[in-house]
């Protein structure tokens, strides 16, 4: 866990530095020794707090509809449910997102497309899995083109159950991710 | 006015021993088998001597008992008759082959493609047999005949081998089962649909060109449909598309579950539509049935229907809005407003937003509620102001005139011969509706004019779903003046099984004609249900509207076709 | 006064040192100003737009009025992965949101904040009173179309590059009669700076030409890339165009000096065509002082909160059909109004 976690420094340039050396130290130690440092000092102190409380308030979500639960996704992006109050807007370019809703079924053939979108997203990101289809395969669940376990490619933070679920649902669905982003109890840690 | 007897009786003179066995349903539709060699010949006289020159999709069957596969022409015509003509040409079942029509009509194309990779049967004359819908790893296992052994399937997803290609993209591989290995599934010699890089080796002609994703995910796109553009500068050359990223194989998985199953599928098929697509499959099975609706039944459908068709049209230009004009523009969010209420009165008869599962064969599934008519009557007419406010502004607003004016304009002929389907055709003048040409329900009481557009270009379109929203409302007026009290569902107990026989049944849905082909065997599960889907028959109009156009216009014109790839893919 | 007297003592000894710091602090606070404004910026959009779509907008983070959104917003992307594209031109790719960031600077180095009325005299509140100063502003706003194209050229994506193209075709067609417009003003005020510009206005020069004035808006509305010029960006065709490819606090930086050059442009528009400060002195102890400021603060929000009203409610224009406007209307009007202009200044000189 380095700095370059925390706080956006390029990796070349993070592995290049390690190398420098300043009066016969490595630059490293006397500058940059503290990344371990830093980061257990955001670990603990109320930086964190800070970081996540951005995180948690500011989830931009990306546009993708996939299937009837796709509808109420822009339902809930629109003004009727105004996803906006809690800081939450549709982007249209995974670069730009913290959140995949996962807002339907997923085919053999979507499998790659959905996968690579999530991999251009930067890190933290979250998913959310909408609906029955998105969690497990749904009302097609025998189907030849439909993945069941979408749990195993994908780490879902948030399950929405319904068929499809109502807007005020994902409305709860994103505060609950909203509390975990707090809590930072998601999987992974940045 | 010409009827089914009719035409099979001009079809028989004409090519005397084509036809080997017929029926005559009604004045409106009919039945025949046509010798498979005759087909083409038959086809060419029905539409150069008796009008039927639309030509509304194909259906494969596969018959395992019988040894042998059917592949069922559907013909109708734009208004000329009302007769729609179902072809039945057979094949046996080692290497099925049958005669293509892609040459005869435009759109036959993309049906007979599905039928290729779904069932397996060779076309002969067609210009490219690439799989349609399902992904290239499935081709070869014939997914739809009845002895695919991969199905059920519910590992697939567990299957999946994750392989780095060397772009540093993602891909799966789904090693077949050795079920699937057994059936075949592995198949050497499979054509695939040519990949993005030889598509660009094969079209990319100069430096200045390139080719273009839109989709699957992009803003355009309201579900995932990969539309390429080869682009020259601003300047689309040529669209290609892509579909299938959302088949779930809806087709098969009705067959394996009951009757009454079925109807939640249907639901699922174009989810801003379902109460048509409901309506579809069950007057379809109703018909094999030979049930009567209770006439309460019938006004309760019609309200619901109409009611879907607003919220669809509205969400429908909401999502055009939104491509041409941002996300800021702030009708768009005006136009969302006023779907809820829409919504809000449907569901406060079926209970669901979007998936109602309400209608039921025979009849409703519950009765209206008692202050229905009086929340109508305060709903209606406020949506009425709203959609003439609109209609108003999009007519006044000069950007929005210069934007949409000819562009991805579609002449009636040439409408006509893609086989597009529902406001997009009428917009450019041809008045066909399925609420006229093929009444069902008290449609036939009620009085209602059919929108037409003039030029057929993407300010049409809109303008046509707008005004047809006001239609719409008038049909509910009139409605709920004139329903009658009275039972919602059959007396009698509606059987498990359904006797052997076969329906064709259509119905207008929001996009168009669509269509629901079903055939029982005497069983309590369907043997075959084929849909005909309109954004199907749309969808595959588009690239040849794209051609010379600027990449603006790419998402107007998609826009205003008021997409849904689902029941596209289904 | 000691502290006046040994400050003067220190000017007069060390007058270069002198000069050096009075720029840093100054570069300090006018960044400060601008940058916090930009915040403001954002957030008023994000506001007033939800206004005109019938929504609440942000109502959760800070309050009621949602006002700490932004700084929630900053946060994340500060603390977003910073993912450089492996085929992008990295040098350039790195440098766009910072160029695009210095353009904003050059332009706010320029460009009077409002004035002080201290008896009876407006001292106008600028960092460097250039000569040429409403030359230079129109001039340095428009550098953020390079930015625009370096981030869309360096992604390489395909998007991008036609963002990067349709706003360098965009820029061209406008820069011109927007310059136009500029020297109409100029030569009715005799003078290019902008603060003699504004106290020229005795009649505000929208309505001494009125011509200039809408062909400036609409040329400043183009440079601004908003609704129905957004063309570099549309969201809807080219997925945000040229910054498809970037994310967390490069991106961050590139959508921020957007909001930036609204704010620097409509300031520029007031002074410009609207009186700038000028207006009746609040006859009230301390705020007559700033009364030339709430002026102009006054005029720039009006300003802003139409550029959202047009987001709100107009279609976006195809790109032919705005350098179609650009070249056969907009540069012939503004030559027009240039000869109207100098007719009109000379016989009132
Ligand atoms: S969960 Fe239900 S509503 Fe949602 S996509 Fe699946 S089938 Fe459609």
């Amino acid at each position: 866990m380095g700095i370059s976690d925390v706080i956006p420094v390029p990796v070349a340039i993070d592995d290049e530095i390690e190398k420098w050396t300043i009066f016969g130290q490595p630059v490293a130690e006397v500058w940059f020794t503290t990344t371990e440092k830093i980061h257990q000092i955001i670990e603990m102190g109320p930086i964190k707090n800070i970081f996540n409380w951005g995180r948690k308030n500011s989830v931009y979500f990306l546009m993708q509809p996939m299937g009837c639960c796709g509808v109420e996704m822009f339902v809930f992006g629109a003004a009727p449910y105004d996803s906006d109050r809690f800081g939450c807007i549709p982007r249209n370019t995974p670069r730009q997102t913290d959140v995949m809703i996962m807002s339907g079924y997923i085919t053999r053939k979507y499998l790659p497309v959905f996968k690579n979108l999530w991999e251009e997203m930067p890190e933290p990101k979250w998913c959310i899995a909408i609906g029955e289809c998105a969690i497990s395969g749904g009302p097609f669940y025998d189907s030849y083109n439909i993945i069941q376990n979408t749990a195993d490619y994908f780490p879902i933070d948030v399950f929405i159950p319904g068929c499809p679920p109502r807007p005020e649902q994902f409305l709860e669905g994103l505060i609950n991710l909203q509390e975990k982003i707090k809590q930072r109890k998601d999987k992974r840690d940045y | 006015m010409t009827n089914a007897s009719e035409v099979l009786s001009s079809i028989q003179s004409a090519f005397p021993g084509a036809v080997l066995d017929s029926r005559v349903e009604s004045d409106r539709r009919l039945w025949a088998t046509i010798d498979s060699k005759k087909i083409l010949d038959v086809c060419k006289h029905l539409t150069n001597k008796l009008n039927f020159d639309h030509y509304s999709g194909s259906a494969g069957v596969d018959w395992i008992a019988r040894n042998e596969m059917e592949v069922v022409e559907i013909m109708a015509s734009h208004g000329a008759h009302k007769v729609v003509a179902m072809l039945k040409v057979k094949t046996p079942r080692e290497n099925p082959s049958v005669k293509s029509l892609a040459n005869l009509y435009w759109n036959a194309n993309w049906y007979e493609r599905e039928i290729w990779e779904m069932f397996g049967i060779n076309f002969e004359g067609h210009p490219g047999l690439y799989p349609l819908l399902l992904s290239d790893q499935l081709i070869g296992s014939w997914p739809w005949r009845k002895d695919f052994k991969g199905y059920p399937d519910l590992t697939t997803g567990e299957r999946a081998v994750a392989i780095t290609t060397p772009e540093g993209y993602t891909e799966y591989r789904f090693p077949p089962t050795p079920a699937e290995v057994e059936a075949g599934a592995v198949v050497a010699e499979r054509p695939k649909y040519p990949t993005f890089r030889e598509r660009e080796e094969r079209e990319i002609k100069s430096d200045s060109e390139m080719i273009m994703h839109l989709g699957p995910q992009h803003a355009m796109v309201p579900g995932p449909f990969l539309l390429d553009v080869l682009v020259e500068g601003e300047r689309v050359k040529k669209g290609f598309l892509d579909v299938g990223y959302i088949h779930k194989g809806i087709e098969k998985i009705m067959e394996n579950r009951t009757w009454l199953q079925g109807i939640v599928y249907t639901d699922r098929m174009c989810y801003v539509a379902s109460l048509s697509n409901n309506e579809c499959y069950c007057g379809a099975v109703e018909k094999i049935l030979g049930l009567e609706v209770p006439e309460r039944a019938q006004y309760i459908r019609v309200i619901l229907e109409e009611l879907s068709r607003i919220q669809s049209h509205l969400i429908g230009t909401g999502e055009f809005l939104t491509l041409v004009a941002g996300v800021g523009y702030a009708p768009w969010q005006y136009m969302i407003i006023d779907r809820e209420r829409i919504i809000s009165l449907i569901e406060s008869v079926t209970g669901a937003r979007l998936t109602h599962t309400f209608v039921r064969f025979g009849g409703v599934r519950n009765d209206l509620p008692d202050d229905f008519a009086e929340k109508c009557k305060s709903t209606l007419p406020y949506i009425k102001s709203r959609i003439n406010e609109f209609i108003e502004l999009f007519a006044q607003d000069a950007i929005y005139q210069k934007r949409m004016e000819n562009v991805g304009v579609l002449s009636a002929e040439d409408a006509k011969r893609v086989g597009i389907a529902g406001p997009a055709l009428r917009a450019s003048g041809v008045a066909y509706d399925m609420r006229v040409e093929d009444p069902i329900l008290v449609y036939p009481d009620l009085d209602f004019k059919v929108i037409v557009g003039t030029k057929g270009d993407c300010a049409d379109r809109v303008d046509c779903r707008l005004r047809e929203i006001l239609e719409s409302i008038y049909i509910i007026e009139q409605c709920l003046d004139r329903i009658p009290a009275g039972p919602i569902k059959p007396e009698a107990k509606i059987p498990k099984k359904v006797p052997a026989g076969e329906a064709y049944y259509r119905v207008e849905d929001p996009r168009g004609e669509m269509g629901m082909y079903v055939i029982s065997d005497g069983g309590d599960k369907p043997y075959r249900v084929k849909v005909r889907g309109p954004f199907y028959a749309t969808l595959q109009t588009l690239p040849p509207l794209l051609e010379g156009v600027y990449i603006a216009d790419v998402v107007a014109i998609a826009g205003s076709m008021d997409g849904c790839p689902s029941e596209a893919d289904r | 006064m000691d502290i006046i007297d040994s400050i003067s003592q220190f000017a007069t000894q060390e007058p270069a040192l002198f000069a050096l710091i009075i720029g840093i602090i100054g570069a300090a606070v006018i960044s400060g100003v601008v940058n916090v404004g930009a915040m403001l910026v954002i957030w008023g959009e994000r506001k007033v737009l939800s206004d005109f779509c019938n929504r609440f907008g942000p109502n959760r983070v800070g309050g009621r009025w949602g006002i700490l959104q932004l700084g929630a917003d900053a946060i994340k992307l500060f603390t977003k992965e910073d993912i450089i594209p492996g085929d992008a031109d990295k040098g350039v790719y790195v440098w766009a949101p910072i160029v695009a960031s210095m353009a904003t600077m050059l332009v706010a180095a320029a460009i009077p904040f409002g004035a002080l009325h201290i008896g009876g005299k407006d001292y106008p509140l600028v960092v460097a009173n250039m000569d040429i100063s409403a030359f230079y502003v129109e001039a340095a706003l428009s550098l953020m179309a390079i930015a625009v194209f370096m981030a869309g050229y360096s992604s390489n994506n395909k998007y991008s590059i036609l963002g990067a193209f349709r706003g360098i075709a965009r820029m061209i067609a406008y820069e011109v009669p927007m310059g136009v417009c500029v020297i109409a003003v100029a030569v009715m005020a005799h003078s290019l700076n902008l603060v003699e510009i504004v106290q020229s206005q005795t009649l505000w020069y929208a309505f001494a030409q009125p011509l200039g004035f809408v062909i400036f808006v609409i040329a400043l509305i183009t440079d601004l890339g908003r609704i129905p010029f957004d063309q570099s960006e549309a969201e809807e065709e080219i997925i945000s165009g040229y910054n498809t490819e970037y994310s967390g606090i490069r991106w961050g930086l590139l959508y921020f000096q957007e909001y930036n050059n609204a704010l620097l442009g409509s300031i520029l528009l007031s002074l410009l065509f609207l009186g700038g400060w000028q207006g009746p002195i609040i006859p009230i102890p301390i705020l007559d002082i700033i009364s030339p400021l709430i002026w102009l603060f006054m005029k720039v929000v009006i300003v802003l909160w139409c550029l959202i009203w047009v987001r709100a409610s107009l279609f976006r224009l195809r790109i032919d059909q705005v350098t179609d406007l650009g070249w056969k209307w907009m540069l012939p009007l503004s030559l027009l109004n240039l000869g109207w202009a100098a007719v009109v200044g000379s016989y009132f000189a």
